[in-house]
């Protein structure tokens, strides 16, 4: 895998689903996520008026049922919520969850060890 | 009706080969509309005709100060019904040269103010009934009709959309706008878009300043002038329906109606779009139904109407500027004729020649219209 790796964590900082961690990598506030035990990491930046996205409350989404009636509530510990504003994120992917044009960077993780490092 | 002189107005139309009014206006009375209630309703009739003042004691009809005074060019539109009949509308088209005309009403834009269900559904029909029969032509589509129908009865609405639906002269379903009771967006009126889409008809929104007294988002109470009134009754209208269907899902709900907003002008289009874009993005949980920012359903099936463009003073190429963030294939010209407030087909043209493309051009003065209403 191409990048650089930066140590960010140890594992046991990010052992459980829920937990985050947000890092300096040379200047730039990366966060990782750990989503149902998977880890994710992603720049601590809001593309829409540069807040600090990636300290905000990790939540869901309500959707639309099938039914046309009910509001769902769906990908439960999967959406970073900005702070300052709102706008949603998905975690795993870096993708708003509204807008598809709006997307920040999602970067890869891995584990060596006790250490947790983001590719970038 | 009066001939007007001509001399002094430039005419530059030429360049443009058809030219569509896309808010053409009739000036109906309750008189003339009895006539056209069916027998079947004759108790409501003579209900109606009882009414020594019914455009307060059937319709709610209240201005803050008598409207329009002293622009009496095409006569006093609230009194002498001067576009009360077809020849009157061939005048207008013809010294305006305009070559397609899409009418609508005048009293009945308050029709959502009329308090008896019944009545008002009585009304709708008798309107449809005379507009039909006095200004449409069996094989000639240059004047066409919406089918008027009664917001406060969504169920009969549709029966009115289906029996008229198919009928030669009709283009579209007409909404009178201001002062809907709930307003659009909700599941009440799913009634009135499903008619409306299964009869392949574009959905009309009509504001009008005669709805104000107790509705928001225009209250009659505490505006002293008739200007206060209609200056805002537009815009306020559209913004508010605007944002209740779009946060509601109505056009995701109904992906191949066509909606069309008249009468409130191009400014507050991109405000509003920026605006419940904004909200969309920053209150999410609370708009599931929507797959994609308000503003791209906005471009993707509203259409509005030009008039009124409103005074730029000595600055007409910023019209022409606020039409490119608008979007010219969302805008179609009307003229509004006859109330005194009506943009001639130059009053747009003169201010966006030179500025936009022919094709945004042509589109907006007609051929935008030609597609949204079928004409041939």
């Amino acid at each position: 895998m191409s990048g650089v790796r930066y140590r960010v964590a140890t594992a046991s900082e990010v052992a459980e689903p829920g937990d985050r961690v947000i890092a300096d990598i040379e200047g730039q506030e990366v966060a990782v996520f750990n989503v149902d035990g998977d880890l994710h990491a992603l720049p601590n930046f809001c593309p829409h008026q540069a807040a600090p996205l990636c300290e905000g409350e990790v939540t869901g989404r309500m959707v639309m049922g099938d039914d046309g009636w009910s509001w769902e509530y769906v990908q439960r510990g999967e959406v970073v919520t900005c702070p300052w504003h709102g706008w949603k994120f998905d975690v795993t992917t870096g993708r708003n969850i509204k807008d598809e044009d709006v997307a920040i960077p999602s970067y890869d993780v891995e584990r060596d060890g006790d250490d947790v490092l983001v590719v970038r | 009706m009066a001939q007007h002189a001509k001399a002094g107005r430039t005419r530059t139309l030429d360049a443009v080969d058809v030219v569509v009014d896309s808010d053409a206006h009739v000036t109906e009375s309750v008189d003339q509309l009895l006539e056209y209630v069916d027998e079947r309703d004759e108790g409501l009739r003579r209900i109606i005709e009882d009414a020594a003042q019914p455009a307060h004691d059937i319709y709610s009809v209240a201005h803050p100060t008598p409207p329009f005074i002293h622009t009496d060019a095409f006569g006093d539109v609230y009194s002498d019904a001067p576009t009360g009949s077809l020849e009157a509308k061939r005048a207008e088209m013809e010294e305006f040269e305009l070559d397609y005309s899409i009418l609508s009403p005048t009293l009945n834009l308050s029709l959502a103010t009329v308090n008896n269900d019944r009545a008002a559904v009585v009304l709708a029909k008798a309107y449809n009934e005379w507009v039909l029969d006095q200004f449409t032509e069996e094989g000639d589509d240059s004047i066409l009709t919406p089918v008027v129908i009664p917001p406060q009865a969504p169920d009969k609405a549709a029966e009115i959309i289906d029996d008229n639906g198919n009928e030669d002269g009709v283009c579209a379903v007409s909404v009178p706008s201001t002062g809907l009771v709930p307003p659009p967006g909700h599941r009440w009126y799913d009634p009135i878009y499903e008619a409306a889409e299964d009869n392949g008809l574009p959905l009309l929104f009509h504001s009008g300043s005669g709805a104000t007294a107790d509705i928001f988002p225009v209250m009659r109470k505490w505006t002293e002038v008739y200007a206060e009134d209609h200056a805002m009754v537009h815009p306020f209208t559209a913004m508010w329906n605007l944002t209740s269907m779009l946060f509601q899902a109505v056009p995701a709900r109904y992906p191949d109606l066509q909606f069309v907003f008249q009468e409130a002008g191009v400014g507050w289009i991109p405000y509003t779009k920026w605006r419940l874009d904004d909200h969309y993005l920053e209150l999410s949980d609370e708009v599931p139904g929507l797959d994609k920012l308000p503003s791209k359903y906005v471009d993707d099936q509203f259409t509005f109407t030009t008039q009124p463009l409103g005074y730029t003073g000595d600055h007409p190429e910023q019209l022409a500027k606020m039409i490119e963030l608008v979007g010219p294939e969302n805008l179609m010209y009307a003229s509004d004729l006859p109330h005194p407030d009506f943009d001639p087909p130059e009053e747009l043209f003169d201010r966006i020649r030179g500025h936009l493309d022919d094709e945004a051009v042509r589109g907006m003065m007609g051929e935008t219209a030609v597609d949204v209403f079928g004409l041939s």
